[in-house]
């Protein structure tokens, strides 16, 4: 069935051209009884224009690895342990501008010609240009990510303040270049005194030049996300609105500069089920007009079965199974991700008799060299418990970290007793 | 329709929840008067049968939580009551009780709490958490009370040597075992869960609905299920409430509503999230547009006619979703001047101007107000800068009997709203 068995996962990238891709990220903590391994040894890459899904239980590290593509992690007591953070900025292509052409092969997007740049190791300046620009993300809760002491116009305003200057000025009528404190004003770089002499003519026309253009694109960008009356949103602060609706400002916020890579990091958790659909049709139909690639975080499994592409299971700071997600979830390989789809209470399941995965997810202090799933694997062999298992092939572009589907390099292979075809 | 089958172990009612209504007041001005009152819960009825679990199931701010509290008496009603059967007496007023009656209720009626973090007290020991209900009712002491809570925690999975640790020392999952261990420790007749799962991994929650089930069979246990969580309701449930806004908007055998459900917003919210298990190319999802409307000014005639997709002239269009869909319209609200109201479904609306009155007109005559709106009404008269409209004057939708033992508030046939939309 698998010809492949022996040897390990070759890098996927020459087929389908990445927008980013992670390369053995390790992203540990210091804590009081030892060093934290959160993340430990995690690869993958993200196609262009894909949905991957970053499936798996609190504490498994899919937040940390979302957050690290911005650098948005505590250091100390986060130590980027090492791995590294690979993304080729991209923009929309000139000809088509995201339709799709000839030029572009369709994709709607083509390579700026800028390098690939490793996210962990480039100076701040430089990430402070990409962090909302080229990458873009959706927090949890959009009520904390919010400044309550904003109003929605004012939040919005900022992203183009710091990333599109030279665009506002340009629609107000005004040299790019303009120095002085009109240009102060549109690069969001204050300075003191300068609220004087915005209050002097010409600096006040001006001003209210460039005001005009920036509420023009605010507006633009929260029609974007279907709200009813932009113009009147902007002056709402964020406790007047719907947690949905907040949700909505979050997106506009983040695909405001059509990013390369949204990372959605369980946008809609703190949302209800009816609301949430919403969300998700939304997410779904501006990543697709606009072919950005998606890293969608979720717990939810039912949610990313629903909208990615292709699927990541982590479990303990580690990677278990990745694939297509169609596949992984009618085919899963791994004993976790088996017991992760079987856990959820479906219709049809007698009642009391939910499998769950017995035990508890273990402590990352210093892990040993051996399955991270042992101990609560129904399939355990002691191999499991003296090797680590890494990715392998198992089909096409689905990989599983188990000895159940290769041999470990000792002893038993676990062997699951009915074979699901 | 057949008849409702007998899946309930027995047909003796424990509780019986009558029109309870919670409203709390809302205070405005120099002097807190009371302008209003947030209706949370506004008259809500149901049984609960020994040994079943009912399931409560609605969105955020529909008041499930609150009237969880109502029932176990955490809080007092601000209109109707909870019966409880005091066996020979039989149905009794929870709220008339007295002494031994009252404590009798109050140790047959346990809660177990959404956030386990918040729900158990940092400072003490678990077996001084779980010994604490043991202790106040005088059942136990010294060291029988150590062995009977030892016991207990063995029932919910845990042991002997997680007696002396602090809740923090212990995970979700583990915690809210300790929650229901305390619960079960006066040995009640039922337990009002209030979302007992939202906060664990589906690993988890698969342990503790698994775990709830073996003690429901073992105790002949009634429990009253809150959870926004449909695929948990649908696993464990009995019988279903659905709410919406303070109200009952859908009651009945959970297997059959969820085979068809005969209210729009049940059928809503099943179609929001499917099934893990179905393929992605069968699924279809639709979620609700618009958002909850305020309960302190709960919409006439049917509660959910404003999001509604299946609406009709007679659910009860007002003013109110007038002055809604011109909140949405850009360039229309901002000039308006005032409402004058003569009822919920009559009012004058006057303008800056003559133009943008007649932009009204124009608005409401659009696609982008609901057809059944446009039906509904009764007469829209332009005079100047003024707006005069009217509606036919709808009563609040009650919970209409359905075969089949169901209940659900909508005006419309239940086969109508199944097929919809399929």
């Amino acid at each position: 069935m698998f010809d492949d068995k022996q040897t390990p996962q070759t890098q996927e990238g020459t087929k389908f051209s990445s927008v980013a891709s992670v390369r053995d990220l390790k992203v540990h903590f210091k804590a009081k009884r030892g060093v934290v391994h959160a993340v430990d040894g995690v690869s993958f890459e993200i196609r262009d224009g894909e949905t991957l899904g970053l499936v798996g239980e609190t504490g498994c590290g899919k937040s940390v690895t979302g957050r690290s593509f911005l650098r948005l992690l505590p250091v100390p007591p986060g130590i980027l342990a090492g791995g590294s953070v690979r993304f080729k900025p991209q923009a929309a292509c000139v000809g088509c501008n995201g339709a799709g052409c000839d030029f572009c092969a369709g994709a709607g997007r083509a390579a700026t010609g800028e390098q690939q740049v490793d996210l962990l190791k480039i100076s701040d300046e430089q990430m402070r240009r990409i962090r909302g620009d080229r990458i873009a993300m959706i927090f949890q809760d959009p009520g904390k990510a919010l400044n309550p002491t904003m109003t929605i116009g004012a939040q919005v305003s900022e992203v183009f303040l710091q990333h599109r200057s030279k665009d506002l000025l340009k629609k107000a009528g005004l040299r790019a270049d303009i120095g002085g404190c009109v240009g102060r004003f549109a690069h969001q770089e204050p300075r003191f005194g300068d609220g004087i002499l915005l209050r002097v003519p010409p600096n006040r026309e001006n001003r209210k030049r460039v005001q005009k253009a920036l509420n023009a694109m605010v507006a633009s960008a929260l029609a974007d996300t279907q709200v009813p009356n932009p113009v009147k949103l902007m002056d709402r602060f964020p406790h007047e609105l719907s947690g949905g609706m907040r949700q909505r400002v979050m997106i506009a916020q983040a695909l405001a500069c059509n990013p390369d890579l949204l990372i959605a990091d369980e946008p809609t958790t703190a949302l209800d089920v009816t609301v949430e659909a919403r969300i998700l049709d939304l997410i779904r139909d501006l990543q697709q007009r606009r072919k950005t690639s998606v890293l969608y975080i979720s717990h939810d499994l039912s949610l990313v079965r629903r909208i990615c592409d292709r699927v990541a299971v982590m479990y303990a700071g580690r990677i278990v199974e990745i694939g297509p997600s169609e596949e992984v979830f009618r085919n899963p390989r791994h004993p976790y991700t088996r017991g992760l789809i079987a856990a959820v209470p479906a219709a049809g399941i007698p009642r009391g008799q939910l499998a769950a995965i017995r035990g508890s997810v273990p402590e990352l202090i210093d892990p040993p060299a051996a399955c991270r799933f042992s101990g609560r694997c129904l399939y355990e062999t002691s191999a499991c418990r003296k090797h680590d298992p890494v990715l392998y092939n198992v089909s096409e572009g689905h990989s599983v970290a188990c000895f159940i589907d290769h041999a470990a390099p000792s002893g038993d292979q676990p062997k699951y007793e009915k074979e699901t075809s | 329709m057949s008849a409702v089958p007998k899946q309930h172990p027995s047909q003796e009612v424990l509780l019986s929840i009558r029109d309870v209504k919670k409203h709390y007041p809302i205070r405005d001005g120099a002097l807190q008067r009371v302008v209003g009152s947030v209706r949370a819960v506004d008259g809500v009825s149901f049984d609960i049968r020994r040994g079943e679990t009912v399931g409560l199931v609605g969105e955020s701010g529909c008041g499930k939580t609150t009237l969880g509290r109502v029932i176990s008496g955490l809080s007092d009603p601000t209109g109707g009551g909870v019966l409880y059967n005091l066996g020979q007496i039989g149905l009794q007023s929870v709220d008339g009780l007295q002494d031994n009656a009252a404590r009798l209720f109050r140790r047959n009626c346990q809660m177990v709490f959404q956030d386990s973090f918040a729900s158990l007290n940092p400072r003490h020991l678990v077996v001084d958490i779980v010994g604490r209900p043991l202790k106040v009712y005088k059942e136990a002491s010294g060291s029988a009370l150590t062995e009977k809570v030892v016991e207990l925690l063995e029932q919910v999975g845990l042991g002997r040597q997680h007696l002396y640790r602090y809740p923090h020392q212990f995970s979700g999952g583990q915690r809210q075992r300790i929650s229901i261990a305390r619960a079960l420790a006066l040995d009640p007749e039922i337990i009002v869960l209030d979302e007992p799962t939202s906060a664990l991994d589906v690993s988890v929650q698969a342990q503790i609905l698994n775990l709830l089930n073996d003690l429901q069979k073992e105790r002949n246990l009634a429990y009253l299920f809150i959870t926004h969580d449909l695929s948990v309701v649908r696993h464990m449930a009995d019988r279903l409430v659905v709410m919406y806004l303070g109200k009952v908007s859908e009651a009945g055998v959970a297997s059959e509503v969820f085979q068809a459900p005969h209210h729009p917003y049940t059928k809503a919210l099943m179609d929001s999230k499917p099934d893990l298990h179905e393929d992605r190319s069968e699924t279809h999802t639709r979620g609700l547009g618009g958002i909850v409307p305020d309960p302190a000014r709960p919409p006439q005639g049917c509660r959910f006619h404003t999001r509604c997709q299946s609406a009709t002239p007679s659910c009860g269009w007002e003013v109110d979703d007038v002055i809604g869909l011109l909140e949405e319209n850009q360039g229309i609200f901002e000039f308006m001047n005032g409402v004058e109201r003569k009822s919920a479904f009559e009012a004058e609306l006057s303008f800056d101007s003559e133009e943008s009155a007649g932009l009204l007109a124009v608005a409401l005559r659009s696609e982008q107000a609901p057809e059944a709106m446009k039906k509904a009404l009764n007469r829209l008269q332009l005079n100047g800068n003024r707006v005069n409209l009217s509606f036919n004057q709808v009563d609040e939708v009650p919970l209409i009997q359905r075969a089949g033992g169901r209940e659900s508030s909508c005006l419309l046939d239940p086969d109508e709203i199944s097929i919809q939309g399929m």
